[in-house]
């Protein structure tokens, strides 16, 4: 039987809310697949287009960015210029010839596990949709 | 076109200045169409000086490139202002410059040159092979007048400007402080028209279409040395810890440099054209440019290098930035 593609995400969680939101979603028991590898960065604003390139580019189907909702930054404005950031840079893998859809820039509070969990689930099903990607490395 | 007079006259006021350590114009190639920078550090340089329509290098470049050397004990730093001749499109390269505070308004003095548009290299050398003498080249109102060997030959303009100066907006430099010449009424509009019908392929087809340019690129890293934009003290690709591009040349890497190239010059590229000029492999640098430059003009309704007192663009934000999802 041929196995299922199951896509690699990597997700870069704000320290302030995302990454709590995750951690509630794990201990208020709420069952989310675990294609998802969590890395904790301060701020989403933290996020260099360049981490998620080398991220696609050594394997990843998908990049999740998560960050705090709109004015509720720790740090004032990071999620908007991430915000500004992700958008561009979508529409430049576009250009590209790689689906933008690979890219997911979300705002996850940190009371707000059910959503990750949705987000989460939601993503994998996306990215088990458009299959590999292709800025895999060539080895 | 400029008066050469008046440029090398005012050219030479500046120089003679205390506070001017040397100014960067133009002067005759060795080779054929060529034309190299000249540096005028005396008085004595300035008629060396030209300015034709085969001046196409963006010369702000060299004023993030200058070198500073470690002073020796009790030496003071050499604090003079460069001095710099621009064209339109080169101006907003300094204008972007001081806007992401690379470099002080005080620092330089601006020589501008309204410019009715310069020849494509490539082009040019297409149409007259294997020429090694140099040549001289006129203009008048719609042709290049250049003389070869005792020849004239007469070449509507259209046939050999760059591309970019077909659909020039900014012919007028937008900061200086001395403008030798007139400036010329504007025609141009944004023209995307290129990028246009690229958008309208399919993903696979735009990421094949990738690939074969990109598998041409042998990274010699010339786009980013001529870039004016381009003034990292480490650029990313020389960083070894995080290595995030490695350099053994292939398609993969290659993509991933040119993204980032291009990425990087997201909101502050000026479309001098430069990297692709330069580039050995013949890539179309300039259509991701621009592709970029519309996605931003779209988005955020921003355009490089226009206003000093402004932020560049992903520096700052507006609360109500285009969001693609409902909270």
């Amino acid at each position: 039987m041929a196995k299922e593609f199951e896509p690699n995400i990597i997700g870069f969680l704000c320290n302030w809310c995302s990454y709590a939101g995750a951690d509630l979603a794990g201990t208020s028991r709420i069952k989310y697949p675990p294609n998802i590898k969590s890395i904790r960065v301060m701020c989403s604003g933290r996020v260099d287009t360049v981490f998620i390139l080398e991220a696609l580019r050594k394997g990843a189907d998908g990049v999740l960015i998560a960050g705090c909702h709109p004015g509720d930054c720790h740090y004032q404005s990071g999620n908007y210029k991430t915000n500004r950031r992700i958008r561009l840079l979508k529409k430049f893998l576009n250009d590209m010839g790689v689906e933008p859809e690979r890219v997911r820039f979300e705002y996850v509070s940190a009371s707000e596990g059910q959503k990750f969990a949705q987000v989460v689930t939601d993503f994998v099903n996306q990215l088990k949709k458009l299959g590999p990607t292709p800025l895999k490395e060539i080895a | 076109m400029v008066d050469l007079k008046k440029l090398r006259e005012s050219t030479e006021k500046i120089i003679n200045r205390d506070d001017v350590k040397y100014v960067i114009g133009w002067e005759k190639g060795t080779h054929g169409f060529q034309v190299t920078p000249l540096f005028i550090t005396s008085s004595d340089d300035v008629e060396r000086l030209i300015f034709n329509p085969l001046c196409v290098h963006n010369l702000t470049v060299f004023l993030m490139l200058q070198e500073k050397l470690p002073l020796r004990k009790g030496a003071e730093e050499d604090k003079r202002k460069v001095g710099v001749i621009v064209k339109g499109c080169d101006s907003r390269a300094i204008v972007q410059i001081i806007q992401e505070k690379g470099l002080n308004r005080d620092d330089v003095v601006i020589i501008g040159i309204p410019c009715t548009g310069v020849i494509d290299p490539k082009k040019i050398n297409k149409k007259f092979p294997n020429q090694t003498k140099t040549v001289d080249i006129d203009e008048d109102a719609n042709n290049f007048v250049i003389k070869i060997d005792g020849k004239t030959h007469k070449v509507p303009k259209e046939e050999l400007l760059m591309d970019k100066c077909k659909q020039c907006q900014f012919p007028n430099p937008i900061i200086y402080d001395v403008l030798v010449g007139s400036e010329i009424k504007t025609t141009g509009k944004p023209n995307y028209k290129d990028v246009e019908s690229f958008e309208k392929k399919s993903l696979k087809e735009k990421w094949e279409y990738w690939e074969k340019q990109f598998e041409k690129c042998i990274r010699c890293y010339a786009c980013r040395n001529v870039c004016p934009m381009c003034y990292c003290k480490e650029c990313m690709v020389d960083q070894l810890n995080p290595q995030w591009i490695r350099r053994s040349v292939n398609v993969s890497e290659n993509t991933a440099w040119n993204i980032m190239r291009a990425f990087h010059l997201a909101g502050r590229c000026i479309d001098c054209g430069e990297c692709e000029r330069v580039c050995p492999a013949e890539i179309p640098l300039v259509k991701l440019n621009k592709k970029l430059e519309k996605e931003v003009l779209e988005l955020f309704d921003y355009r490089a290098g226009l206003d000093v007192d402004v932020k560049p663009l992903l520096s700052m934000f507006k609360p109500d930035d285009p969001e693609e999802f409902i909270l």
